[in-house]
């Protein structure tokens, strides 16, 4: 009786319930608020609920050495988030990326580019307050690329400069994207007149396919010769879309863009999620990286909107453009560039802006992925 | 062609890009950074408890090189003096990774064993596995004193651009000769610029550059090309200018009634043709089509809302 009794209280000890912390409860409490929302808001289902999930697996708590944590050497949720540490996953969700993304409305109007350079001050604005609060350089590069609205490149970068903080900097990243309707509306409205919100654009040329096919070479001889520490990210990006363009690699498109970024997506997901355990997640450095990342995005979103106006300045009536696409700069593609389209259509039902939102949108990947490279050459 | 192709130029290929391979990921990458000839009794032991001079060799890279097959020589005109044996996974050696060879004068003793021994006033040369190229050598001064090694060094941990320091010094065998404390970036960054003003100013007038170097790329690969295709397009649908006043016989107008008439046709024709040159040359058509349409719109009953069949689109109001 005396050996049941002390196996069951030996049991007991490896049970969640004889480990549990309240910080626990909390992120598992965060996981389901994102379970919740991504089911119920579909806001970003596709990552909130990997993140979500993997925010409840990463938080049950449990007797360590067991072989079964993340940050346990050999366990299974150690060699899966060895993707993340490492840097593996996110130039393959790249290369989907360039598999699906049609560069048409870029190539159509390429002046709308800046607009996509003009966005990416947010990343730099935040590294100025992240060092003014107190981070190293380092980890307010990585901080600063939240600015840059683009998972991935969240990830790969806060993986090389500061891995200690990639939690909090991949979950701010991912949340924000999910919530980019809410934040960049108001800031479009504030920033702009009615006039400037009517403004109609000439319709975007037509593409050849020849043009489609020369595209990623070019984009990716320019970008890489420039920016070569931003080369993973961007040749996996180029590569991706040039497999899309050339219409010979029709399959290898198709895998890309379909099972291998699913794959990919689900499995970072699931680990950035499970990498947040409370311990390690539930700091004060964590909630400043959450406040950093949303200014990031406040300062990406003003700054892509008030370059529109500066440029409108110097443009002739017929070839202006209208500033509620200056938001589209920030990377998320494509919820900002549909931002943009609903935005307008509340002012002027038949003026679609969608299409050229979609340029300074994907001009915004490129750049997010330059200015990677930029802080990992500095700083890395 | 085609058989020739696969046949010949993919293996060739194949075969040029092995090489490059070869050639780029390994022995180049080692450097012989510190050698010792006259140990004392403080100098290092070897696994069979013997001191002898030893040569010590750095891996720059970032990628393990097999220093299998690859050879030590003290003698210019014997570079195959002492091989380090093949297939031997202790050869491979790791990245930024420092071993050490003793000079036993055997190298059947075990990898890191050579078969002669380091001496003063020699120059210890590095072979690559083809025994012919010398991948880098030191010479040992005859005034090195015991106890005491020559070395490279490294300023910057990360560049690795060693440079001979030719004051004998305390030796530090398998360790690597640098400045292993130098700051790194962040630090530097830190130390430079503690606002981060001059990152951010030039981080982002790089981004500016970076990607409007691609904006006048497509504008003169892609934009204006099709710009001018549009203009030449437009261009060759408008008619041709003539200089005569409309309404006068030119001779081409000549030459084309000429041979409108020279035409074995019917007398519905003839009117036909007739018709047309009585209003072209009463100038009561017109020859000069200006290309655009002008639709203005009114009011009309189907143009009410009531009378419309289906809604306009509208955004749903939340």
């Amino acid at each position: 009786m005396d050996q049941i009794i002390s196996s069951l209280q030996q049991f007991w000890q490896f049970t969640g319930f004889a480990n549990f912390a309240w910080q626990n409860l909390a992120m598992i409490a965060i996981g389901i608020t994102f379970i919740t929302v991504a089911i119920l808001k579909e806001w970003e289902p596709l990552l909130l609920v990997p993140i979500g999930f993997g925010m409840i697996v990463g938080n049950i708590p449990m007797f360590p050495g067991m072989q079964i944590g993340i940050y346990e050497n050999g366990s299974v949720l150690n060699i899966l988030y060895q993707g993340v540490r490492q840097g593996w996953y996110p130039p393959l969700i790249f290369l989907g990326i360039g598999a699906m993304t049609d560069f048409s409305a870029l190539i159509s109007q390429p002046r709308l580019i800046l607009i996509g350079a003009a966005a990416q001050m947010g990343i730099f604005g935040a590294y100025l307050l992240a060092l003014a609060f107190g981070f190293a350089p380092n980890e307010a590069g990585a901080i600063g690329i939240i600015g840059g609205a683009d998972g991935p490149t969240a990830i790969f970068l806060s993986s090389k400069l500061a891995p200690d903080l990639m939690g909090a900097i991949a979950v701010s990243a991912y949340s924000y994207m999910a919530l980019v309707p809410v934040i960049q509306r108001p800031i479009m409205l504030l920033l702009t007149n009615k006039k400037e919100r009517l403004i109609r654009m000439p319709a975007p040329r037509q593409v050849s396919q020849k043009e489609k096919t020369i595209f990623p070479i070019v984009g990716f001889l320019t970008t890489a010769f420039i920016v070569p520490s931003g080369l993973p990210l961007l040749g996996m990006l180029f590569f991706g879309n040039l497999l899309k363009e050339s219409g010979v690699t029709r399959r290898l498109a198709e895998t890309a863009r379909g099972p291998l970024v699913d794959v990919v997506t689900t499995l970072i997901g699931l680990t950035v999620g499970a990498s947040t355990q409370a311990d390690k997640f539930l700091t004060g450095r964590s909630l400043l990286i959450f406040g950093l990342g949303l200014l990031s995005f406040v300062i990406a979103t003003t700054c892509g909107v008030l370059f529109v106006k500066l440029i409108n300045l110097f443009l002739k009536e017929g070839r202006k453009i209208n500033p509620l696409i200056g938001n589209a700069g920030v990377s998320a593609v494509p919820d900002s560039a549909r931002v943009s389209e609903v935005v307008g259509r509340e002012f002027d039902p038949s003026n679609h802006l969608l299409m050229h939102a979609m340029g300074p949108n994907v001009a915004g990947v490129i750049g997010s992925a330059v200015a990677a490279g930029i802080l990992l050459g500095f700083l890395g | 062609m085609n058989r020739i192709t696969k046949r010949i130029l993919f293996p060739l290929t194949l075969l040029i890009l092995g090489g490059i391979q070869a050639m780029g990921q390994n022995v180049i990458d080692l450097k012989i950074t510190e050698v010792m000839a006259d140990p004392d009794s403080l100098s290092l032991v070897d696994d069979y408890g013997q001191r002898h001079g030893w040569v010590e060799v750095t891996n720059t890279s970032y990628g393990t090189v097999n220093m299998g097959g690859c050879y030590f020589t003290d003698d210019k005109s014997n570079l195959k003096k002492s091989i380090i044996s093949k297939n031997d996974l202790a050869a491979q050696i790791g990245k930024r990774q420092v071993v050490v060879f003793h000079g036993s004068g055997d190298n059947t003793q075990g990898t890191f064993y050579l078969n002669f021994k380091i001496r003063k006033g020699s120059t210890i040369y590095l072979v690559s596995n083809d025994g012919r190229t010398i991948v880098d050598s030191i010479a040992v001064p005859t005034t090195l004193p015991a106890g005491k090694s020559l070395s490279k060094y490294a300023n910057d941990n990360k560049k690795m651009n060693f440079v001979l320091d030719p004051t004998p010094s305390s030796p530090t065998p398998g360790s690597m000769n640098g400045d292993a404390n130098a700051e790194t970036n962040a630090q530097k960054m830190a130390r430079t610029d503690p606002h981060g003003f001059i990152l951010a100013l030039t981080s982002i007038s790089v981004v500016f550059c970076a990607l409007a170097i691609l904006w006048f790329l497509f504008w003169v690969l892609f934009e204006r090309p099709a710009k001018k295709k549009k203009e030449a397009q437009a261009a060759a649908l408008l008619p041709k200018k003539t200089t005569a006043k409309p309404g006068t016989v030119t001779p081409e107008v000549a030459a084309a009634i000429g041979m409108a008439l020279d035409l074995d046709t019917s007398g519905e024709v003839y009117a036909a043709i007739a018709t047309a040159l009585h209003l072209y040359l009463s100038e009561s058509v017109h020859d000069t089509e200006s290309y655009t349409i002008t639709i203005k719109p009114s009011e009309g009953a189907w143009k009410t809302h009531g009378q419309t069949f289906r809604r306009l689109p509208s955004t749903k109001k939340k």
